[in-house]
């Protein structure tokens, strides 16, 4: 099928161009700025944890829910942990029901990748029995409205749907897991914070919008944890990228997410 | 003074009862012409109309509209018009007769992303819209921004006689081209641009505010001075 | 039937205090959407539901293509946090099902005529789960069908009716919908006086099966009168009115 989204105007391309070349964007930010974030949290009341977030015009809908499980055998004693999104037919005039697109996959995984590898939950204490039985913590996420940049949207969403939710308590009685009325929270540890970057001519512009992300050649999500180590990150589309270019955008992944960072704690604290 | 009655509907909703000529968005069941669209109902002394505040653009012979070069196969260039339909755009109309896809290169004259001026030569129910570029000022528009409003508001953006679009042009010093599929392109100094397509979105947020003409001229007139 | 008692007093109260024709707290909102031709969301009791509409477009893949009318899809579908138990994000049975009626609910009131050769699409997300999503994906997919400016001759509402014992009442919840004898989800157009979806279960008598069905059109009706108030606001910034103007003027 014809994807008309993958067409900017060329009059329109040629303007962001020239603007860009003079440290400008077509709608008024600067390279390294983000759009507007919005956070609300506990929008779900049925979910263990949920958070509603807004980069832009683009809207991710993030929900946990939490049960038991049994673990994987080559983590006896660690909780089970999985993100997963859908780009949904709704998002968007190009997003199409049926089983989920290369695009969704990788984002979904990006996304798991970001949250796993920055230990942002401590897996150790979500082990009940070892070998026999954890808790499962799944994360689901709607993309609605999609206005570019996916990742960072999609990121911001789980972690501060895990910031803000609560599982039941559960205690090991006779070799059972069984779950206690009382509410305490996730065991989160860290607070990762994904900035993708897109590469338009030679300019490096962050959290790129849709038209932006048709007129890139190439992209790449890097994700920071509070020490600022870099814990995850994806090179994308079907361009190369120079080690220099790297190195720069690791650097403004850094910066830029420190002031993520703190806006997502605002909200989830 | 004949009077008309002006009525906000929405669909199902009864606009009248009699005998009535009636135009497009109307349904007769018996004796009550229906609404079928949200809008601003007027009942004349013999005749309804139904202006719809909401709605897609369906093509219709002779009509201009404005539109972007999605895909080039080897007769022509596949246009979006804003619409259920793309357009399509004969090579032939633009290399003449004797056109081969062996002899002429099509994206030497429309690339993929240009933004053309064209106009309806043929559509039917049956059959997508076929475009042409033949008469003064079709083609490509090659500067300016792209503004895209909903195709209902496009004769209020207008107004009677050119009226509207004649005024925010005048005021901004732009130059401004409206599709009647809501896609406009202006083009002009920055700060003109600006100040036209504000003016654009004031007609669209309050099509059929009362006096919307001295709304728009406060509105444009005000930014000169710097005051309201 | 050990749960009715629960589920009704004595005094025809039910659980979470309503009586026997009450209607749960219904919010509606039209035009939430950026990217979407037409949008409306609705909360429902605890129904969290958002419906998106886009069309007509092109018809993709071609072979579906219907030269005479335009062909309209639905897709009903639940998002994996909106029920208690965590649901497998995949369509289930139940949800193809649902996607079928609501779609045959609502296409007699959109003028498929109109728009040959084309499709129109009706997404509808369940982001909270309660009882009666059906009836209020319907009330919300009409609102964004309308906000999208398809031609239609009527809006389409929904309500849903049942039993608890044998005591017949409105809007069932969750609990209701489980745990009573039978449910009645129920659509109608209010203007032409049509059914457009009706399912039954459980076991009615001829008297409560009228009875039931009377109910779901008269409260379909009374949300009818919502639907209006969100179209309305949405549009013309309250209620919709009608006034005398000469004709010179415009």
């Amino acid at each position: 099928m014809m994807k008309k989204n993958h067409v900017v105007e060329s009059i329109t391309k040629e303007r962001m161009v020239q603007l860009l070349a003079s440290g400008k964007r077509l709608d008024g930010r600067a390279l390294d700025q983000p759009r507007n974030l919005n956070i609300e949290t506990g929008v779900i009341p049925k979910a263990n944890g949920s958070a509603r977030v807004t980069l832009g015009n683009t809207l991710v809908l993030a929900g946990v829910k939490i049960a038991t499980g049994i673990p994987f055998p080559d983590t006896p004693d660690k909780g089970i942990l999985m993100v997963n999104a859908e780009i949904l037919p709704m998002s968007s005039p190009y997003a199409e029901a049926g089983p989920p697109s290369e695009d969704a996959i990788e984002l979904a995984r990006v996304t798991d990748r970001g949250i796993r590898e920055s230990e942002m939950v401590d897996m150790t204490k979500l082990g009940l029995i070892p070998g026999k039985s954890v808790i499962a913590v799944f994360v689901d996420c709607n993309i609605m409205n999609v206005d570019g940049n996916l990742f960072d949207a999609t990121s911001y969403a789980v972690v501060s749907a895990l910031r803000t939710a609560k599982m039941n308590r559960y205690v090991v009685k006779d070799d059972k897991a069984v779950a206690t009325d009382e509410l305490i929270p996730v065991p989160v540890e860290r607070t990762p914070v994904s900035v993708t970057i897109a590469r338009i001519g030679d300019k490096l512009v962050v959290d790129p919008n849709s038209e932006e992300e048709a007129s890139m050649d190439m992209r790449i999500t890097i994700t920071t944890d509070d020490y600022g180590n870099i814990c995850a990150s994806q090179k994308g589309e079907a361009s190369t990228i120079s080690p220099e270019q790297v190195l720069q955008a690791a650097d403004t992944s850094i910066s830029v997410g420190k002031a993520i960072r703190a806006k997502i704690l605002e909200a989830t604290s | 003074m004949p009077m008309i009655q002006r009525k906000q509907v929405i669909p199902g909703d009864v606009v009248a009862k009699g005998n009535y000529r009636y135009g497009s968005y109307i349904e007769k069941r018996g004796e009550e012409y229906v609404a079928l669209r949200v809008g601003l109902a007027e009942v004349g002394r013999d005749e309804i109309k139904l202006n719809p505040f909401t709605g897609p653009y369906l093509p219709r012979t002779d009509d201009e509209v404005i539109g972007k070069v999605i895909d080039i196969n080897g007769f022509g260039w596949v246009i979006d018009i804003n619409s259920c339909f793309d357009g399509f755009l004969p090579a032939s109309f633009v290399f003449g007769r004797d056109f081969s896809p062996a002899t002429h290169d099509l994206s030497s004259k429309f690339r993929v992303g240009d933004i053309l001026g064209t106009r309806i030569e043929s559509y039917e129910r049956s059959r997508d819209p076929q475009l042409s570029i033949r008469g003064e000022g079709y083609g490509k528009i090659s500067s300016g921004e792209i503004v895209k409003i909903s195709p209902t508001k496009v004769p209020r953006v207008i107004g009677r006689r050119g009226t509207m679009i004649n005024l925010i042009s005048e005021k901004t010093g732009c130059d401004i081209r409206v599709g009647q599929n809501g896609v406009i392109v202006v083009d002009g100094s920055p700060d003109g641009i600006v100040k036209a397509i504000k003016a654009i979105r004031l007609v669209e947020e309050e099509t059929h505010a009362p006096d919307l003409m001295s709304k728009v001229e406060a509105a444009l007139g005000g930014g000169v001075v710097g005051g309201n | 039937m050990a749960g009715t008692k629960k589920l009704i007093d004595e005094n025809g109260i039910r659980l979470d205090g309503r009586k026997w024709n009450e209607l749960r707290p219904i919010k509606l909102q039209v035009g939430v959407m950026k990217n979407a031709d037409g949008s409306a969301y609705i909360e429902w009791g605890k129904n969290k539901i958002m419906a998106a509409v886009y069309g007509p477009k092109e018809v993709h893949p071609k072979h579906q293509v219907l030269p005479d009318r335009a062909l309209l899809r639905c897709r009903y579908h639940m998002a994996p946090f909106s029920v208690d138990e965590r649901k497998n994000p995949a369509p289930s049975r139940r949800e193809i099902e649902i996607s079928k009626v609501i779609r045959e609910a609502l296409v007699s009131a959109v003028i498929v005529e109109d728009y040959p050769r084309t499709a129109i699409e009706v997404w509808v997300e369940v982001l909270q789960s309660d009882g009666g999503s059906r009836v209020a994906g319907i009330t919300a997919a009409s609102l964004a069908l309308a906000d999208a400016g398809i031609n239609m001759r009527d809006l389409v509402v929904g309500c849903s009716c049942g039993l608890i014992g044998e005591q017949v009442v409105s809007d069932l919840d969750d609990t209701e919908d489980k745990e009573g004898n039978g449910d009645m989800p129920v659509a109608i157009m209010p203007n032409l006086g049509l059914v457009s979806l009706l399912q039954v279960d459980g076991v009615y008598t001829r008297e409560n099966f009228q009875k039931a069905f009377e109910l779901a059109i008269e409260k379909g009706k009374q949300i009818y009168q919502m639907q209006r108030e969100a179209l309305t606001t949405r549009f013309f910034g309250g209620e919709a009115q009608s006034t005398e103007v000469e004709e010179a003027a415009e």
